[in-house]
């Protein structure tokens, strides 16, 4: 106990000494980029990759003051952009004070990490004009207000994407049976809403009804596969990140299922399942595997855009290269969010600049702004308008390689009230 | 009567007064200032950190009502605040009922669901309770989902702003205020509980329920007690949450948040109404400082060095607090207090 109060003594003298001097002072023009990631969960990985992309742009713009290779303009000369980030391990309850502690060091752009963040923080983010680039694109952002974009389709509009392009091919005389095989958190249900039904009713499939898998599941979706099996469906849809769509396709195979087996049935997921990871890391094993608004394959260097990301990844992370292909949703963001800032910046000066001009004068001011084919097709925004792609690319792994199999144009499956 | 030193009770009402001497009132009038002041220099962001403790605080009250007390472990604390979360929100949300009026139906629609899943507990406890209350926390969840015409399943609810009146609490700090008013309310109601027949059988039961049955306490009632007091509080904990996002989803009621709940309960100390809250206080404060230091981190040392940091660094302290001082920071603290009580002549050399 003697050494208690000497415990105390120190803990108040670094308290004062933290208090009474403060942590630095700031001359230079300065805005920040960047905002919560989900660096510990399901979607760590996926993060940790868009944060490394993230802080490899803002490098490029600050040293060349280009905003990509293939644009002309330019970020101004004077002014300094910084990452600033914070692991919200997607709760909610974190990323609410982390939210505020940006906004309070003078941020005038976020981020959304994952469903569960857009649904705590979006209507905050509308409250205060603060524009957000998202990671999660689930139909509830198409209710108004909005400030949140998004950079690869809505899940309902990736669902109606494979659900035309399977009926395209459709030979048979019958209906089509469609059933969902779904993530069970709030971004897999997010496709569970009566307009998608009747999306899918109204182009001719018979509706089979719903299966869900965890969205990291800890054994094989087994009985779920089973029941879609007895239930004869041709198109199985849903929302999920590779750690549960791999496992998935795994099973199917071992029971036969999938459009090159015995009994056959297609399976298609939204943007999160990307293609080009399932290929990867399956090989022949994820063949028929299909993908609506995935990123390419981070190996294709016919690819303006992924040619970029190697060039950075050249340049600034050496020896730790991150071949995630979410590295790409990173630029996109960084992109995204460089973009309003400096489109703001040209109708108000960086000394009255606010939230509210980024959101009005920067996020709904950027029209076709060229991605380098990174995204589906060049990203657009505007009041009311936040899903940033117009068509939406369809992927199909076959003979363990990703390849382009349609470009369907946006369905505006939820009815936007 | 001659000059005594010390704090000496001269009649039974004395001694079981909570503020038995001016130092302990005048901490209490330091502390009430200190709240009643914080907005006017803190920031939204400590407003917001301030405000979710607070919540956690509640919560954990209920819980150590129902786990500290009277020895009925829940791990589905979280899906009892989501009932009266949602309950809450429906109200205002579809009916229309001011914020006054939801909180309080809300509590109690989670006491109802307490006292449902508490049933159990006359037949089972110890590992099967805790299984129990786990399928507590799904089955809730999943009726929520279900629900969807009423609780907007995994879309969630779109929730008013609670107002008083013409009022409405929009402010960080408004909200602050009401949340602190509702956490000294929820301290000092559960600081009694306990001290009135009541808790007294939640006591006996908890150190021995077979001895307290034949000493007459009917444990049917007192353990479904337990239960619904333990809930009501995380109805009330739940509905100031949801009312706090103006918006109610499942994913702000995940299992693990049960789990956590219990940690700042194992934390702060079991049995305890000041251990609830240095519980609640130590773990939200941890997950700020984690939250603060993983950018530094993972500059300093690796890009994923920040990735589950808070996993990690809560599981450690709850394990090192079982280990090292499984009494909780409570019982630390009633030892500072010792110590210094009788300073400068230490027990120790």
């Amino acid at each position: 106990m003697a050494t208690m109060r000497w415990l105390v003594v120190l803990l108040v003298t670094v308290v004062i000494t933290f208090s009474v001097f403060p942590n630095d002072v700031e001359a230079q023009k300065k805005l920040y980029v960047g905002g919560t990631q989900s660096l510990t969960g399901p979607f760590a990985e996926d993060s940790a990759a868009v944060l490394a992309a993230i802080e490899d742009y803002v490098r490029y713009v600050n040293e060349t003051k280009n905003m990509a290779p293939w644009r002309k303009e330019k970020f101004p000369a004077d002014i300094t952009l910084e990452v600033l980030w914070r692991d919200d391990e997607l709760k909610p309850a974190k990323a609410l004070s982390i939210y505020e502690e940006l906004k309070a060091k003078g941020m005038m752009v976020a981020r959304i990490s994952g469903s569960p963040i857009a649904l705590a923080l979006k209507d905050k983010m509308w409250e205060d004009r603060m524009g957000a680039t998202s990671m999660a694109t689930g139909p509830y952002y198409l209710t108004p207000p909005q400030s949140c974009l998004t950079y690869y389709p809505i899940y309902t509009d990736s669902m109606a994407a494979i659900a035309d392009w399977f009926k395209a091919s459709w030979k048979e005389t019958r209906k089509p049976k469609v059933a969902y095989l779904t993530a069970d958190n709030a971004m897999g249900r997010s496709i569970e809403i009566p307009e998608m039904k009747a999306y899918l009713e109204k182009v001719g499939y018979e509706f089979a009804g719903t299966q869900y898998v965890p969205l990291v599941p800890t054994s094989p979706p087994t009985t779920q596969l089973t029941w879609l099996k007895e239930k004869g469906v041709d198109l199985a849809l849903g929302i999920m990140i590779n750690p549960g769509a791999q496992p998935t396709v795994k099973e199917m195979v071992r029971l036969g299922m999938g459009p090159f087996q015995p009994h056959k049935m297609t399976f298609g997921t939204g943007a999160p399942g990307h293609s080009a990871v399932l290929a990867e890391a399956m090989g022949p094993l994820g063949d028929g595997y299909v993908c609506a608004g995935s990123f390419r394959p981070m190996d294709d260097l016919t690819v303006l855009g992924i040619k970029f990301c190697h060039e950075l990844q050249d340049k600034y992370r050496p020896g730790k290269r991150v071949t995630h292909i979410m590295y790409q949703a990173g630029i996109l963001e960084g992109m995204i969010q460089v973009e309003a800032l400096r489109l703001a910046m040209q109708e108000v000066p960086f000394e009255k600049l606010t939230r509210r001009d980024v959101l009005e004068k920067g996020f709904f001011k950027i029209k076709n702004l060229e991605t380098g084919k990174i995204s589906s097709t060049p990203l657009t925004y505007g009041e009311g308008d936040i899903e940033g792609v117009d068509q939406i690319r369809i992927d199909q792994v076959q003979k363990g390689k990703v390849v382009e199999v349609g470009l369907t144009p946006l369905r505006n499956i939820f009815t936007r009230k | 009567m001659g000059s005594h030193f010390g704090a000496v009770q001269e009649s039974y009402a004395q001694d079981l007064a909570i503020f038995r001497t001016k130092l302990h009132w005048g901490a209490l009038f330091a502390f009430l200032l200190f709240l009643f002041t914080c907005p006017l220099f803190f920031s939204d962001r400590m407003l917001t950190i301030m405000t979710m403790i607070g919540i956690a605080v509640i919560s954990v009250h209920g819980l150590n009502i129902l786990t500290g007390y009277c020895g009925q472990i829940s791990i589905g604390h979280a899906g009892f605040m989501a009932v009266g979360g949602y309950a809450s929100a429906i109200l205002c949300a579809k009916l229309g009922f001011p914020f006054w009026i939801a909180l309080p139906c809300g509590a109690l629609t989670a006491g109802i669901a307490g006292l449902i899943f508490g049933l159990p507990s006359l037949k089972i406890k110890g590992f099967y309770l805790i299984m129990a209350t786990i399928a507590a926390q799904f089955i809730i969840i999943w009726t929520i989902i279900q629900l969807r015409s009423i609780t907007g399943g995994p879309d969630g609810l779109s929730v008013p702003k609670p107002a008083i009146g013409s009022i409405v609490l929009s402010s960080k700090a408004n909200y602050f205020y009401l949340v602190m008013a509702f956490t000294c309310l929820a301290t000092l109601l559960a600081k009694n509980i306990v001290r009135t027949r009541t808790g007294r059988a939640f006591i006996a039961i908890r150190d021995n329920d077979l001895a307290a049955e034949v000493m007459g306490i009917s444990l049917w009632s007192y353990k479904l007690q337990a239960f619904f007091i333990g809930c009501v509080y995380a109805g009330v904990a739940g509905s100031l949450l949801i009312h706090y996002y103006s918006f109610a989803s499942i994913d702000q009621f995940p299992f693990m948040d049960s789990v956590w709940y219990l940690g700042m309960l194992i934390v702060g100390g079991m049995g305890s109404t000041t251990g609830a809250i240095m519980g609640a206080v130590a773990l939200r404060l941890l997950d700020e400082f984690i939250t603060m230091v993983g950018p530094v981190l993972s500059a300093a040392v690796a890009p994923q060095a920040a990735a589950s940091l808070a996993l990690i660094s809560h599981g450690l302290v709850i394990i090192i607090f079982l280990i090292f001082e499984p009494r909780g920071l409570h019982h630390r603290w009633e030892m500072i207090k010792a110590y210094f009580r009788l300073w400068p002549f230490s027990h120790e050399e």
